[in-house]
Order: structure tokens, then sequence, then C-alpha cells
């Protein structure tokens, strides 16, 4: 099993997703006045960069899985192809936060993923991370205020909610029941 | 034709036995003017004036969506077909699409809008073998997919962006599995 580094300041969770998405609620109420003056979207910067420090931790984790030698030739396929998938959105939204006037974080210097002894500690790690992405883009995504990055959000959604309903059919875990959010 | 324009056309021609189609032309325009007075003027009350029937259009082909899939998942149910162990996945489906469904109608009730009901009949060819319906199935997953995720940016409303993104949520699940499930690649 994984713990997640919630003592260090920067470690980017779900709760965090969620706080500072529902600050972006405040910066939307003046969105039209900002958009008179030259559009910052100050709500989205700090949304894509909660969801950046998501991908970070993701590309970090399969890099974990990875080097592991635990999985298996086709589990491995899977973690390469879903990490590409993780540097593919990293790459996106610090575009998007350069574009806008931001600075993009930048991954830890470390991350700690608790004790791996098995290639299931492995898959639930991931799926661990991939339902917290979920979860954090659904509830950012009503909040963006930018058309353009609600658009190229939509599809970064739509890959990590493959990827977490791979594992869990990995996992045997339950794929019929709609995700309680 | 690939499916998913198959899927895509069929939702644009159908639309337009009934209202949708030329309705859906002029709502989506009006939307779009709605969005333009907002970001130029910050004019709240219009924005709220078009997004509605902006957003009225959309609720209205996704409707179309989820009824087509839900009578699609009746049909592979009703064909004696499925094994139990995917008779009972596509029921669990059909019960998403149901929901889905029932929203979309209470959303437009809510806004003083009759909503349409089923097609009296869904042509969804020869079905002949498990194989064919989770074809089936899966092509109106990817269809609707591919609608609630080109639609989400001209949602307006963010109540109804919510419901769409929580939509849209289930629609990949249901396509990732019927992928697995037809040995297409899933990474």
């Amino acid at each position: 099993m994984w713990k997640d580094d919630a003592a260090n300041s920067r470690t980017v969770s779900r709760r965090q997703a969620l706080r500072v998405g529902g600050s972006s609620l405040v910066a939307g109420a003046v969105a039209p006045a900002a958009l008179a003056r030259g559009p910052k979207f100050e709500g989205d910067l700090a949304i894509l960069n909660v969801a950046l420090g998501l991908e970070l931790q993701a590309i970090a984790a399969y890099d974990a899985g990875a080097g592991s030698k635990l999985l298996t030739p086709d589990q491995l396929k899977i973690a390469v192809s879903f990490q590409k998938d993780h540097k593919r959105h990293r790459d996106a939204l610090i575009g998007f936060i350069r574009r806008f006037g931001g600075t993009p974080v930048e991954p830890k210097s470390a991350y700690n993923f608790g004790t791996i002894t098995s290639a299931t500690d492995i898959v639930k790690l991931a799926q661990g991370l991939e339902e917290g992405a979920e979860m954090a883009y659904l509830t950012n995504a009503g909040k963006l205020e930018n058309r353009e990055i609600l658009n190229a959000a939509v599809p970064i959604l739509e890959d990590e909610i493959r990827h977490n309903i791979v594992f869990r059919q990995l996992l045997g875990m339950d794929i019929t029941t709609r995700l309680k959010y | 034709m690939n499916p998913e324009e198959l899927t895509l056309n069929s939702l644009h021609h159908r639309s337009a036995q009934r209202w949708a189609r030329r309705t859906w032309l002029r709502l989506a325009a009006s939307a779009s003017a709605g969005a333009a007075i907002y970001l130029l003027t910050g004019d709240t009350r219009q924005l709220r004036a078009q997004t509605t029937q902006g957003d009225l259009g959309i609720l209205t082909a996704a409707l179309y969506l989820e009824q087509e899939a839900v009578a699609a998942y009746q049909a592979g149910a009703e064909s004696k077909l499925l094994s139990p162990a995917v008779l009972g996945v596509a029921v669990a489906f059909q019960s998403d699409h149901k929901y889905h469904r029932d929203g979309i109608i209470g959303v437009l009730k809510s806004l003083g809008v009759e909503p349409s009901g089923p097609e009296r009949h869904y042509d969804f060819g020869h079905l002949k073998s498990q194989t064919d319906i989770l074809r089936l199935a899966r092509e109106r997953e990817n269809g609707a997919v591919l609608a609630y995720g080109t639609l989400a940016s001209n949602i307006l409303t963010k109540a109804v962006l919510g419901f769409g993104a929580n939509v849209l949520v289930d629609e990949v699940r249901h396509r990732t599995i019927l992928d697995a499930a037809l040995g297409n690649p899933n990474f």
C-alpha cells in the first residue's frame, strides 16, 4: 500500500485540489471586469497548477513502479503507456500556465509512495492516484472560466477515467457502480 | 465512415425528424452570441437568457443519445445472446443511462420544456451474437463520449456542465469496459 506524503506542504492532494478549486469560484465572480482588462484567469491558473502537481506525482509513481522490477511485461506496458499520457497532460498544462502568465510548479525532489513489495502494491498505488486525479478534474472542470482550458481538460479527464477503470478491472474492483464523488 | 461519424450523423439526421436540427443550429448560434455579449460587456442578464436557450439544445440532443442507449441495451438484453455476466453489466449500464435520461428530463422540465420521448423504433441492425451487441453498445458509448466531450465547452450553465461532466465519466467508464470485453486496446 502507499501513503500520500501529507506531511509535506508541497504535496498536492485531492483535498488541496478541491480547496483551490473552491477559491476559483471567487475569481469567477469578477471574471467580466478582469476580461475587460485582459484576462489572467487567476482561478484557472490555480486549478491548472494543482492539476500539474497531480500529473507530476503520477509520472513519478509510474517511474517508481517501472523501476521496482516487480511488474509483469504486460503490466509494465500499461504503466509506460499511462505514464506517456501523463507526460502529455503535464506538457499541455505547462503550456497553458505559461500562456496565461503563471509559473508552473516543479516536481518534488522526492515522493513518498510508501513500501512497495509487490506488483499489486503498484497497481493499487496507481489506481488510487488515477481515481484521485479523476475526482480532482471532475470537481474543478465546472469551475474553469476559460473555455479553451476547459476544452483541453476534457480529454485529460477522459484519460484519467480510462486509467482508473483499467486498474479497477486488474484489481477485481467493482466497475458497474457509478463512482461516488 | 467510422462508427463515431455514423453515430454523430445519426444524431443529427434523426433529430431533424422532430424539431431539433434547425432549432439546434439556431440555439447554438444564439448561445454563441450570448457568450460573445458576455465576453464583451460582462452582461450576465443577457448571458442567462441566451445560456438557457443554448443549453436547452444541448440537453435535448443529450436526451436523444441517452434514450437511444437505453433502447440499445434493451435490445441486447432481450436478444438472449448475452452471457449472464455480460447481461449483468448491460443491465447496470442501462441503469446508468436511465439515470442520465431522468436527470436531463428533470432539468428540461425545471426550465419549462416538455422533453421529447424516445423514438418508436430504433434500427440497430441484425444482432446475431454477443460480440455484435458489445460492438453496438461500444459505438453508442463512444458516440456519447464524443458528443459530451465536444459539447462540454459550449455549455454555459455551471449546473448543466457539472451534470454533463458526471455523465461523461460514466460514458468513458462504459466505453473502457466494453473495449476490454471486445479485446480493443485500452492503453
